[in-house]
């Protein structure tokens, strides 16, 4: 057995390596394992979400019950107390609020889901990608729940348009947009575990930079660029169009942000597998 | 062509301390780091292994000397520092799928994933599970959460599924160390049949015997590297020399005080004596102290055991009787084999072993009794030829023992 040549012991330099991949998942084909991992989020989102409820009372309805003591404390605090005079202003909150609980509940989870995760980080054949995206899924169903609710406020508000039909494009984008975040959160997260922290600290900041419980439009101008550099902007006043104005998102700022999207998923994905192979060594 | 290959292999983790990552600890230790940067720690150097499709190949060695490492690259759990490794796709392994399961969902739903996990995709996954509950037998708890399972149900049902799996490659790591022994052999007949059907098996064990039976080959790793490699019961032959050597050189040299023990260091007592056995008491049915028997009745045999060299855990004891006049070994116990842990050994430990009843023919024989540091790496304490039994009786006939048997004719 003839040693590499040039190896000592206590050596860093840059390994000679030569890896014939041990191919991950048995069945072959691009197409299986684009199945593989559908069925593997699906399975495991699911598994997730019964394993949360199941010895609860409430079940189900403790995401929404969230959100809507949320919703009471904000119309609360913003007609009564500082008046925002914003029309319909639950409907307005709550239509923000949604979006914004489904992108920081998921922007956390999906963090530390790899170091969470550990035991299947450590299965052979188990496509890692899959943890940030079930991060991702799981509070995508907390706004399911919190749907006919909506439809109920915008109902008694007059507001129930036709255009709540585009949803499922805006939620595709939105959808895109996070899991890419959440491939570079939990890659970046198992290398630095300071990111868990920065992550809820960016949420808290970023919480008041969105506009979810008040208008851009009553934002100074010199400001506005702040708001505009924030993804969540395009995409809660998207929501907002559809669901409050009847009409359909602003084409040009949407069509840019679903680009981004697009790019923020292709890079997610690109940074997490190069990096994937070392997780093992760091868990 | 090879089924698995593992071409010079290397694999190297960076020595990470905690606090290394701290600012702190980066301010304090910055130049020791810079200096120390190098320093890392190989988990295998330079290991080679070609096994051809269909064979058994065994991994021995002691506790930290790489076999975990070794199937886990193989598993394509991380990646090599350095060498080449290839695996065929269909490649299933048993290492940590008990880590999986989800204490409120129940046995049906833990399957499943683990299934999935495997690699098996939602209808195949969904059809496995009942046969994977079926070889664990744990139908009446099918729909209980896995809260409720003992360790052993658990460890059943994970390898339940993978005895469902068809896969072309099992790795297996110490598994069978758990669990009874009725479904240890039951795993091993499973694993036989897919041997049988031209699966390629990998197996890390301690189990020198296991290894011995299942294995054609195998290859016996120390600090990362391979120590030997070949022919199985040849590797094995040889692990076993070293660790006799090993116990012989830390062996001390005898005291020659005029003790009156008949124990004499390198004559009939061997080890490091980091723990001691003070005492060997055999007693029979009664509690008083024996040196003779009579055919079929009970043997207990008492071992107080004294730790010198601060605690000690996961050491073994093993108690032997041999025949006198030839040396035959006519039974031979261990704590590790029995599943028994001794805990921590510290001050006094007594340890007895009980025999219901000896069925040993009468005649001279001998007990020999030993403390093992963990994974018999070499002994603490071994008495051998050093206290004699007696079984009395009328002897009437040949061979070792004679258990409690009736005629019968028709």
């Amino acid at each position: 057995m003839a040693k590499p040549s040039g190896v000592r012991l206590a050596d860093s330099g840059p390994a000679l390596t030569e890896i014939e991949k041990p191919t991950r998942g048995r069945e072959s084909g691009r197409l299986d394992r684009l199945g593989r991992f559908w069925d593997l989020v699906l399975h495991l989102a699911q598994r997730e979400t019964s394993s949360r409820h199941r010895f609860t009372l409430l079940g189900w309805t403790w995401p929404l019950a969230r959100q809507l003591a949320q919703l009471g404390v904000l119309v609360f605090t913003f007609s009564h107390i500082v008046k925002l005079e914003i029309p319909d202003f639950p409907a307005f909150v709550f239509s923000g609020l949604i979006a914004w609980s489904w992108f920081a509940s998921s922007l956390v989870t999906a963090t530390g889901s790899v170091v969470a995760n550990r035991n299947l980080a450590f299965q052979s054949g188990f496509p890692l990608a899959v943890l940030p995206a079930v991060a991702v899924a799981v509070p995508l169903l907390d706004v399911f729940f919190a749907l006919p609710v909506l439809a109920v406020l915008l109902a008694t508000a007059g507001e129930l348009h036709a255009t709540f039909l585009f949803l499922p494009v805006i939620l595709v984008v939105q959808l895109v947009l996070m899991t890419g975040i959440a491939w570079l959160f939990a890659t970046a997260q198992v290398f630095l575990r300071d990111v868990q922290n920065f992550v809820t600290l960016l949420l808290l900041v970023l919480f008041y930079v969105t506009p979810v419980f008040y208008d851009r439009s009553s934002v100074p101008d010199e400001y506005q660029w702040v708001l505009l550099a924030n993804p969540m902007t395009t995409l809660i006043e998207a929501y907002r169009s559809i669901f409050l104005d009847g009409s359909l998102p602003a084409a040009k700022p949407f069509a840019i942000l679903a680009l981004v999207s697009i790019g923020v998923a292709a890079l997610g994905y690109a940074v997490f597998r190069r990096s994937e192979d070392g997780f093992v060594d760091e868990l | 062509m090879s089924s698995i290959e593992l071409h010079e292999v290397w694999k190297s983790y960076p020595r990470w301390q905690a606090g290394h990552r701290t600012l702190r600890g980066l301010a304090s230790r910055r130049f020791a780091t810079i200096a120390r940067r190098g320093e890392r720690r190989w988990a295998l150097r330079d290991v080679t292994v070609e096994i051809p499709p269909g064979e058994s190949f065994g991994v021995i060695g002691q506790n930290g000397a790489g076999k975990s490492t070794l199937l886990r690259l193989t598993a394509g759990i991380g990646r090599p520092t350095r060498g080449k490794i290839q695996v065929p796709r269909s490649t299933a392994s048993v290492l940590n799928l008990g880590d999986l399961f989800d204490p409120e969902l129940t046995g049906e739903e833990n399957a499943r994933t683990i299934a999935m996990v495997s690699g098996l995709r939602k209808d195949r996954a969904k059809a496995v599970v009942p046969a994977a509950i079926a070889f664990a037998e744990v139908e009446d708890f099918a729909d209980a959460p896995v809260r409720t399972y003992s360790d052993g149900m658990k460890l059943r049902l994970a390898f339940g599924v993978v005895a469902q799996l068809q896969p072309e490659v099992l790795l297996l790591d110490e598994v069978m160390a758990v669990g009874d022994l009725r479904f240890q052999a039951k795993c091993l007949e499973r694993i036989r049949e897919l041997r049988a059907d031209g699966m390629t098996l990998l197996f890390a064990s301690h189990d020198l015997d296991q290894i011995a039976a299942e294995c054609k080959r195998a290859i016996w790793l120390q600090n990362g590297v391979v120590r030997s490699s070949g022919d199985a019961d040849e590797v094995i032959a040889s692990y076993r020399e070293a660790m006799t050597t090993t116990t012989m050189e830390l062996t001390p040299p005898p005291i020659t005080d005029g003790d009156d023990s008949t124990l004499e260091l390198r004559r009939n007592r061997f080890g490091s004596q980091e723990v001691t056995i003070d005492e060997v008491r055999m007693s029979g049915a009664n509690a008083g102290a024996i040196s003779e028997l009579g055919v079929g009745e009970p043997l207990a045999v008492t071992l107080v055991l004294r730790g010198h060299a601060g605690p000690v855990r996961g050491a073994a004891v093993a108690v032997s009787i041999f025949r006198t006049s030839d040396g035959v070994v006519c039974c031979d116990s261990n704590t590790e084999t029995d599943g028994v842990s001794l805990g921590q050994l510290e001050s006094e430990t007594t340890v007895t072993l009980r025999y219901d009843r000896l069925d040993l023919l009468p005649g001279h024989y001998m007990i020999e009794v030993g403390v093992y540091a963990p994974d018999w790496e070499y002994a603490y304490d071994l008495h051998t030829q050093a206290y004699d039994l007696h079984v009395i009786g009328r002897r009437e006939a040949h061979g070792v023992y004679r258990p409690p048997h009736r005629w019968h004719v028709e």
